[in-house]
């Protein structure tokens, strides 16, 4: 396999990571109302912005975002662009850190102190998002390799529960015809976003071929679908409301027979820490990047000053997330559904950009 | 022959002067009917037999000194001294200088006293060649070369060391290498400046990137058929002359947990003894960071029955557990090191009272859990599967990261750190060639690439 599995992969790992970043709330939300049809539209209008985006990076090979906007536009527009764009990719991971704090404290350790479990994520994520673009896709690959295989395994567990009521999965399937909602379409096309991180991975992977692209659309179908059904069947049409965490108290429902751990709680909440540390890292590492290359590159990159431009970054974004440790659920919820609509809005904007400078650049050498 | 003007500049009269006050410099007059020859040797590292079959009787023989001097001339090893610096370095590396009629010849005569190929000790096998790398590089290149018959098995050699006069050989498959690597090890090679260079390991210190690090990034091995086969898949192997270790560059992670074994055996023997390494290697890592998550912070993720276990046996015990683990294991460590260094003679005398206070007294005294002596030995044994010597020590060490993690976040620390610790791993690369990353991924899809000793 070449390169551009790694494509693949960062995809993979949005898809899955939906469910800490209150994507089955939204949809659950409006179960009654169009969430199903929101789903099929939102696989169309993922994968749509998929065949663009790739469509638009392929022109641009081995270069990022920011590259290919300082070849179009002046400073004074490519800076506030990518500080909004480098915002958004810090609030990615900080909704994710901060979820996964709130999901620790509350069904693995609610002894242990918030700030010690969020200052502990912190330093991880900080200390790999400065490391280098192509180590992080290894390392995500790693990781992937780690936590799927445990996440597939506690799917099939779940699906072949014998308590498992398909009665009330069915029930809701009755719900169908109803028009798409607009806010459940911006929240399930965040399954569909993790090509958006080729804005700086573009760079380390110059001979991407992609093939098959439609598979991004059936996968990330089958993502939303098992994200919005399992949980149903579980609690019900209507009781499945009752729950912030959705997928990790269904997880909490299962119990392992035959194992040295007796509740899938504990592999699931394995599997989801490994991952969205990882995607952290990912969406930091870009916001990081697209940040430090605002600042002209001096003459020797190794001088002091770049070396300390990527810590005092993420520094920045470690702070953030300190501040918005007082938010309580309510509001950390508020928070990533408005984080689910702006950064529909980003992603549309950041392709709409990459059309012009592309036509800007057809007319300059035809 | 241009001896002739080198001859004002070094005479045996100006190599005396330098070698003064060696005692063990040996001077020879030979006269025979037909004419003279002198004969000057450091008589410690020059072999005798060689001196006396090669250079004293056919003087006698031939009779003729001009003719005598051709014949050293055109002898195997033997060389003309151009400057005085090379000179020295011919006389104090086993040279015998021969002056007839005025003209001076280096005769090799070089006594290398060294053992000879011997059983390996440190990568032992049970099935297959058994036979170790030497103190000496010609015999080492025997080894390989025997193994390696191929014209694409290049080797380039070096001197290093001001003082030792290492010699260091280089050898890779033309064919199979990759160039960048080998350009980048030349080059490192070439800046080195010691004055003694007497290890393997120690030039793997010197030509290093980096200075912090906790994975070894290239394989040192006494295995001749573990050089052949990593020469096949690519790889550079760097001998050195007084060691009878092999560098091997650039390595990845899972080279290290490859033992020779595995070729031998059955393909599906093969694969479950490099799982069986794996899984011990994560045991040894994780089991003591996961006794401190289980028994201090969340007793509930294992089965209740497991949970009482744990309990049941911590009942004594006056610390929390992450004291207990680093206590147990630092005493296990005591006694590995202990055991490594002992006289043969004592050597059982330690482990059997180690192994008696470690196991039965302790917890006797209710100073750690029967739970806890368990562990520390699943831990000290699985920590020994590993192959290479090298990897083994890191795994060692790192294992106390992961407690700590554990002591401070129970499971969370373990998972963050093992987040930490896979990015780690995949930052670091060995000559500018990823160090750990799904190198089966690579391989799935593009097939008919030739590999070495592949399955």
């Amino acid at each position: 396999m070449s390169q551009s599995r790694y494509f693949y992969w960062l995809f993979l790992m949005n898809s899955l990571i939906n469910i800490i970043n209150f994507v089955p709330r939204e949809l659950v939300d409006t179960r009654f109302k169009g969430a199903q049809t929101s789903i099929l539209a939102a696989v169309v209008v993922g994968t749509v912005f998929i065949y663009l985006f790739t469509a638009l990076m392929a022109k641009f090979p081995g270069k990022g975002v920011q590259e290919i906007m300082d070849t179009t536009f002046p400073r004074g527009i490519t800076i506030p662009l990518m500080v909004i764009f480098a915002a958004l990719w810090c609030a990615a991971g900080l909704i994710t850190i901060l979820s996964f704090v709130d999901i620790t404290l509350r069904f693995i350790s609610p002894d242990t102190g918030p700030y010690l479990v969020v200052i502990g994520f912190l330093i991880v994520v900080c200390f790999c998002a400065c490391l280098d673009s192509l180590t992080l896709l290894y390392g995500m690959e790693v990781m992937l390799g780690i936590s799927v295989p445990l996440i597939l395994y506690t799917l099939i567990k779940a699906v072949t529960n014998p308590h498992f009521s398909w009665d009330a999965v069915l029930q809701i399937i009755t719900y169908f015809p109803h028009a798409p909602d607009v806010k459940s379409i911006a929240a399930a096309t965040f399954s569909f976003s993790g090509y958006i991180n080729m804005a700086v991975f573009n760079r380390v992977l110059p001979k991407l071929r992609l093939k098959h692209r439609w598979i991004l659309g059936v996968q990330g179908l089958a993502v939303l679908l098992l994200t919005f059904y399992v949980p149903i069947g579980y609690f019900g049409t209507v009781a499945v409301e009752k729950h912030i965490y959705t997928w990790f108290s269904t997880a909490d429902s299962i119990r392992i027979n035959t194992f040295l751990i007796e509740r899938m709680l504990f592999i699931f909440y394995f599997a989801y820490l490994n991952l969205s540390l990882t995607s952290v890292i990912i969406h930091w590492h870009v916001g990081k990047e697209l940040l430090t290359g605002l600042f002209p590159s001096g003459k020797s990159p190794k001088s002091k000053a770049s070396i300390w431009r990527g810590p005092a970054i993420l520094g920045l974004f470690s702070v953030i997330t300190l501040i918005l440790m007082r938010l309580d659920q309510y509001q950390l919820n508020v928070l990533g559904i408005w984080f689910l609509h702006a950064r529909w809005g980003g992603e549309f904007l950041l392709i709409m950009l990459l059309f012009y400078c592309y036509t800007v650049l057809r007319r300059r050498n035809p | 022959m241009p001896v002739q003007q080198i001859v004002e500049k070094i005479s045996v009269e100006w190599i005396k002067g330098q070698l003064d006050h060696f005692a063990d410099l040996e001077e020879r007059m030979l006269t025979a009917p037909s004419g003279k020859a002198g004969l000057l040797y450091i008589k410690s590292i020059t072999d005798p037999q060689i001196i006396n079959r090669s250079i004293i009787a056919p003087f006698y023989e031939i009779d003729n000194p001009a003719v005598y001097s051709e014949y050293l001339n055109s002898y195997p090893g033997s060389e003309e001294g151009k400057t005085g610096k090379q000179v020295l370095e011919l006389m104090l590396s086993g040279y015998a200088c021969v002056h007839v009629e005025g003209e001076l010849c280096f005769f090799d005569a070089l006594k290398a006293e060294t053992r000879s190929v011997s059983e390996n000790m440190t990568e032992s096998v049970t099935q297959g060649p058994s036979d170790a790398l030497t103190e000496n590089l010609a015999v080492n290149l025997n080894l390989i070369r025997r193994r390696y018959q191929s014209a694409e098995l290049k080797m380039e050699s070096m001197v290093i060391g001001n003082i030792s006069r290492t010699k260091v050989a280089i050898l890779y498959d033309d064919s199979r290498v990759n160039h960048q690597v080998l350009d980048e090890l030349r080059e490192r090679l070439g800046t080195l400046r010691i004055d003694i260079l007497q290890a393997s390991g120690e030039l793997e210190k010197y030509i290093r990137s980096d200075k912090m690090r906790i994975f070894p990034k290239t394989i040192v091995t006494e295995r001749p058929d573990r050089v052949v086969f990593n020469l096949a898949e690519g790889k550079i192997a760097v001998l050195l002359d007084t060691t009878g270790f092999a560098i091997l560059l650039p390595v990845i992670f899972n080279d290290f947990f490859v033992a020779m074994d595995d070729k031998i055996q059955l393909p599906f023997v093969g694969r479950f003894l490099k799982l069986l390494r794996v899984a011990g290697v994560a045991m040894t890592l994780w089991l003591p960071a996961l006794y401190v998550a289980f028994a201090s912070y969340n007793p509930e993720i294992v089965r209740v029955q497991i949970a009482l276990l744990i309990a049941g046996s911590r009942a004594t015990v006056p610390y929390p557990s992450f004291v207990e683990v680093l206590i147990m294991l630092v005493m296990m460590e005591f006694l590995t090191e202990a055991s490594l260094r002992l006289p043969r003679a004592i050597g059982p005398t330690a482990t059997t009272v180690g192994g008696l206070i470690l196991g039965q007294a302790a917890t006797a005294a209710g100073l750690v859990g029967n739970f806890m002596i368990i562990l520390v030995s699943a831990v000290a044994i699985s920590n020994f599967m590993i192959p290479l010597n090298m990897m083994s020590f890191s795994i060692r060490v790192l294992k106390y990261f992961f407690i700590i993690a554990a002591a401070i976040l129970g499971l969370v620390g373990v998972v963050v750190c093992l987040v930490g610790f896979t990015m780690y791993l995949c930052s670091q690369r060995s000559f500018g060639q990823p160090y750990f990353r799904m190198f089966f991924l690579d391989s799935l899809g593009t097939s008919g690439k030739q590999k070495g000793g592949g399955h």
